[in-house]
């Protein structure tokens, strides 16, 4: 059996998955983030509570309407982008004329509400999500176990970010995106609905960050503390991969997931400041991040 | 005979502010339809400011901005542009993260009868060759091709035309000039903002004069010669 | 010579204060120390609020004729903020008395704070064995369940069942690292094997790196020295990973009430673990628990009913010596009999251990539950004498060796 460090490439095989897996995670969120970043010049600090609130009320679909995971597929994102299309046309929306770190201050208060109301109904210990029948049990690789739930992660996350790029670079729609995020102005004076664009832009953001709870619940607790644990995480990731990057935060998703997970593999202790470093490193080297443009 | 009577395009007492400063001190001027007509004046006069109050894009304005019968004051820039105004801005504003071709499909149609595709890339035939390259690699004077064939394609009826030579080559100039005497033929009516008071006498029908964000004279390109002494004074020529 | 003056002065003043006043305040005042809205809230938190506050109902409401008053506050599982938060009860506010303080770093924080201003401190929620081993405080006491007697339990409970091998998955914090130790050695007494570990930082959602480097080791059994929702993840994913359906098993050596509870029966049936409580243990267990339970909306954990325990407790000590100071009361405290429905045979020794029977219980499998809360099957009592580490061995200097 091949070795490196003392790791034997099953094993290593295996962490660099499970990295992928975590990486799926990551590119979701920061793909919300750069997207809503990208159009609102937000920064989304309540994208953990709604990815948060994704899992709950995929949980509460279940616990109280016997709602399962299929349709809580369509549902989640509906429900969770329609509250962030409310926060938006409500709060959000009387901040775009002052600095961007208003949008930000509101969001997080936003978050900590949110994560507050939560954790007062439903504890910290969180409530278990079943992983539907239809993805239960694994497949033997040989090199590790994989289950087939994990598997469909990295497959549902990859179209998801495939979807959303193809939908902003290529189509008709996402070519107003990308020219309002330029100059709204004008985009609005050709007579596009540029604050309806917005709305419905924070909404799908939101919207991604909702279908990543839904994911992460069947693995997860679903926790009312989920989300503040992995948005700090998320966040080096838009700073690394440039912040507004369609691409960037893609790449840099999986790719700190996996580098999180040979992390877990060599030094698990740093497993948790790893992208810290890197981003660190990055933000020494390149401040506008690995696929971001200067300013 | 009836369109003659009415303006298309009435501004009355108009007032826009940045801010704090106050720009137009109550602009007034009109346009007839099938008309080309210039706003002349010195940089600072209030021209460009003009267009953009007509557009809804400034801070605020106040005094009265009819178009079609209909009052604009108050209306947000995409329900302007749908009633078929349409906007090409000093800066052209091309857009750098869409194609030529994105940009030129951008601005949704707002009415009937504007230009294919096809028609367009006869008009200008560098952009066609040129479709699939990012907007801002055109040069200056294809991307002012490009800024006013979008318009062009949305069947706008109105057009305002923000220093569509400034910063030109004299050979591209030529171009746009024969490319607006074209649309005029069509029946567009172009409201242009200009300082190349040269090129703008050889296409418009009127020319009013700005001055410290207020309109002060006015009259028809026919007269121009007998005003030229008094224009090249306004111009500080 | 001024600084001399100045001692001098300071040293009259509180001969006086002292000969004077037998309390610090004019109320008695305990603080409920821990965390109220991380993860650990559930298992302590509002829980341990409610029990305290029955404590002092239950005790009249007084003590030495003082009105007795609740205090309680968040220390968001930081050592400085516990720290600060105690400092400041104690220098400005006059309480007299912190008690569960969960999350063992927060409290080895605190157990220096109170030995130098001499205040008792009760720990509830935290286990590790430091706070009566090296840590040890004359006024210090560790009353619910520690480490030791944890691995103890667990540990060889898990090795007589033929859990020969070991490999641990570890919380990088004070509690994870006293947890492993105790247990390797009880493994290891036994004729156990450690063949490796892990550590991971604390509030790690995904386990499941560790979990296959654990699985891959081959050990037949697979530690988890962690807490909270540390565990229930790392339980959950297990599950996933098809870890528990091979030959290894998985041996949670803090498991609460309140994890199987949010983990679900089916999830986290026939895990082994060591508690010092368990509500539906006998008539007395299930009276107390059911005026809890009618409160706080949910069954106690061994954290909580610890608190409710070693207040009652601390109260007749101090009514006993009619004093709040801490030295008098602690050695009050480890001389009155102990004997509740919380603490059974239970003996309060020199070097803060509060020495009470633990129990080995397993989790029910989904068929066996009648439902919410009724979750564990108890297999076996083990004795306080067993499962406590005899106060000479445990390292404490309070012990003479």
């Amino acid at each position: 059996m091949m070795s490196l460090l003392g790791i034997s490439s099953q094993a290593l095989f295996g962490q660099l998955l499970l990295g992928l897996i975590n990486g799926s995670f990551y590119a979701l969120l920061s793909l919300g983030l750069a997207v809503i970043f990208g159009m609102l010049n937000v920064i989304n600090f309540a994208h953990g509570a709604q990815y948060m609130m994704g899992a709950f009320v995929a949980y509460l679909l279940l616990q109280f309407a016997g709602i399962g995971y299929w349709p809580a597929l369509v549902l989640v994102p509906v429900i969770i982008g329609g509250f962030g299309i409310v926060l938006e046309r409500t709060m959000l929306c009387r901040l775009y004329r002052l600095d961007p770190l208003y949008g930000l201050l509101l969001t997080f208060g936003i978050a900590m509400i949110i994560e507050g109301l939560f954790r007062y109904g439903y504890g910290v210990s969180g409530r278990p999500y079943p992983i539907p029948a239809a993805l239960q049990g694994g497949y033997n690789l040989g090199f590790m176990f994989l289950p087939v739930y994990r598997a469909w992660v990295v497959v549902a996350s990859l179209l998801l970010c495939l979807s959303t790029w193809f939908a902003i670079e290529r189509t008709r729609l996402g070519a107003m995106l990308r020219a309002a995020t330029e100059n709204p102005v004008l985009v609005q004076a050709f007579g596009i609905n540029v604050p309806l664009l917005v709305t419905a832009t924070y909404g799908f953001g939101v919207a991604l960050a909702g279908v990543a709870g839904l994911l992460a619940a069947p693995i997860l607790q679903v926790n009312p503390l989920m989300g503040s644990n992995l948005i700090i995480i998320v966040f080096a990731v838009v700073v690394i991969g440039g912040m507004g990057s369609i691409l960037g935060s893609i790449l840099t998703g999986f790719g700190l997931g996996i580098l999180e997970g040979l992390t877990k593999v060599f030094y698990p202790p740093a497993s948790n400041v790893v992208i810290f470093v890197v981003m660190v490193g990055v933000l020494l080297v390149k401040p506008a991040g690995l696929f971001g443009r200067e300013k | 005979m009836l369109e003659a009577a009415s303006p298309l395009l009435e501004v009355q007492d108009l007032h826009a502010f940045y801010g704090e400063s106050h720009v137009l001190h109550g602009v007034g001027f009109s346009v007839f339809a099938g008309e080309v007509v210039t706003l002349l004046g010195r940089n600072g006069a209030g021209k460009t400011t003009t267009l953009r109050s007509i557009m809804g894009i400034v801070g605020k304005r106040r005094g009265l901005i009819r178009y079609r019968g209909r009052d604009l004051i108050g209306l947000a820039s995409n329900r302007i542009a749908r009633l078929g105004m349409g906007y090409v801005p000093e800066e052209r504003g091309i857009f750098a993260a869409l194609s030529v071709e994105e940009n030129l499909l951008l601005p949704p149609r707002v009415a009937p009868g504007g230009l294919s595709i096809d028609a367009i890339h006869i008009l200008f035939p560098n952009l066609k060759e040129r479709r699939h390259s990012p907007g801002t690699r055109l040069s200056g004077g294809e991307q002012q091709m490009l800024a006013i064939a979008r318009i062009l394609r949305t069947g706008a009826g109105f057009i305002l035309l923000d220093e569509p030579t400034e910063g030109l080559a004299p050979v591209i100039i030529q171009q746009i000039g024969r490319a607006v005497r074209e649309l005029k033929r069509t029946g567009l009516t172009l409201l242009l903002v200009e300082q190349n008071f040269h090129w703008a006498a050889s296409i418009a029908d009127r020319h009013y004069v700005m001055e410290d964000g207020r309109v002060v004279d006015c009259f028809s390109n026919d007269d121009l010669d007998a005003n030229r002494e008094k224009l090249h004074r306004y111009l500080g020529v | 010579m001024l600084r001399q003056m100045l001692c001098a002065i300071a040293l009259v003043g509180l001969g006086s204060t002292s000969a004077q006043a037998q309390f610090r305040s004019d109320t008695l005042k305990i603080g409920v120390l821990n965390d109220r809205s991380g993860i650990y809230a559930d298992l302590s938190g509002e829980g341990s609020v409610v029990a305290a506050q029955m404590a002092v109902e239950d005790a009249g409401g007084k003590v030495a004729g003082r009105p007795i008053q609740l205090l309680s506050a968040d220390h968001q599982n930081k050592a400085d903020v516990g720290a600060n938060i105690a400092r400041q009860w104690i220098d400005r506010d006059g309480v007299s008395m912190i008690i569960d303080v969960p999350n063992s770093g927060v409290a080895l924080a605190v157990q220096e704070i109170t030995r130098e201003k001499q205040i008792i401190f009760i720990a509830s929620g935290p286990g590790s064995s430091r706070l009566i081993g090296d840590a040890c405080s004359p006024t210090g006491f560790l009353w619910t369940y520690n480490t030791y007697a944890m691995g103890v339990g667990t540990g060889g409970a898990m090795v007589d069942r033929g859990g020969s091998s070991w490999f641990f998955i570890t919380a990088d914090y004070a509690f994870g690292q006293s947890m492993q130790q105790d247990t390797s050695q009880i493994v290891v007494q036994k004729g156990g094997k450690i063949l490796g570990s892990i550590k991971h930082p604390l509030n790690t959602a995904d386990f499941s790196s560790f979990l296959l480097q654990a699985q891959s080791s081959g050990a037949k059994v697979i530690a988890l020295a962690n807490a909270g929702a540390d565990t229930t993840n790392a339980i959950k994913q297990a599950a996933e990973f098809g870890i528990t359906h091979g030959d290894q098993q998985l041996a949670g050596l803090l498991v609460f009430d309140t994890d199987i509870d949010a983990l679900g029966l089916a999830t986290a049936q026939g895990l082994i673990l060591t508690t010092g409580f368990y509500w539906d243990f006998d008539d007395q267990t299930r009276t107390w628990s059911a005026r809890f339970e009618k409160r706080h909306g949910a069954e106690p954990t061994m954290v909580q009913a610890g608190v409710y325990s070693a207040i009652r407790h601390y109260l007749k000590a101090v009514e006993a010596t009619g004093t709040d100071d801490g030295p008098k009361v602690a050695a009050k405290m480890r001389e009155l009999p102990l004997d509740d429905f919380f603490a059974r045979h239970a003996r309060i020794e020199a070097n803060g251990a509060v020495s009470h029977d633990m129990y080995l219980a397993q989790v029910k499998a989904p068929g066996e539950s009648k439902g919410r809360w009724d979750y564990l099957k108890i297999l076996s009592t083990i004795p306080g004498t067993v499962a406590f580490q005899k106060p000479e061995n445990s390292g404490c200097k309070l012990v003479a060796p």
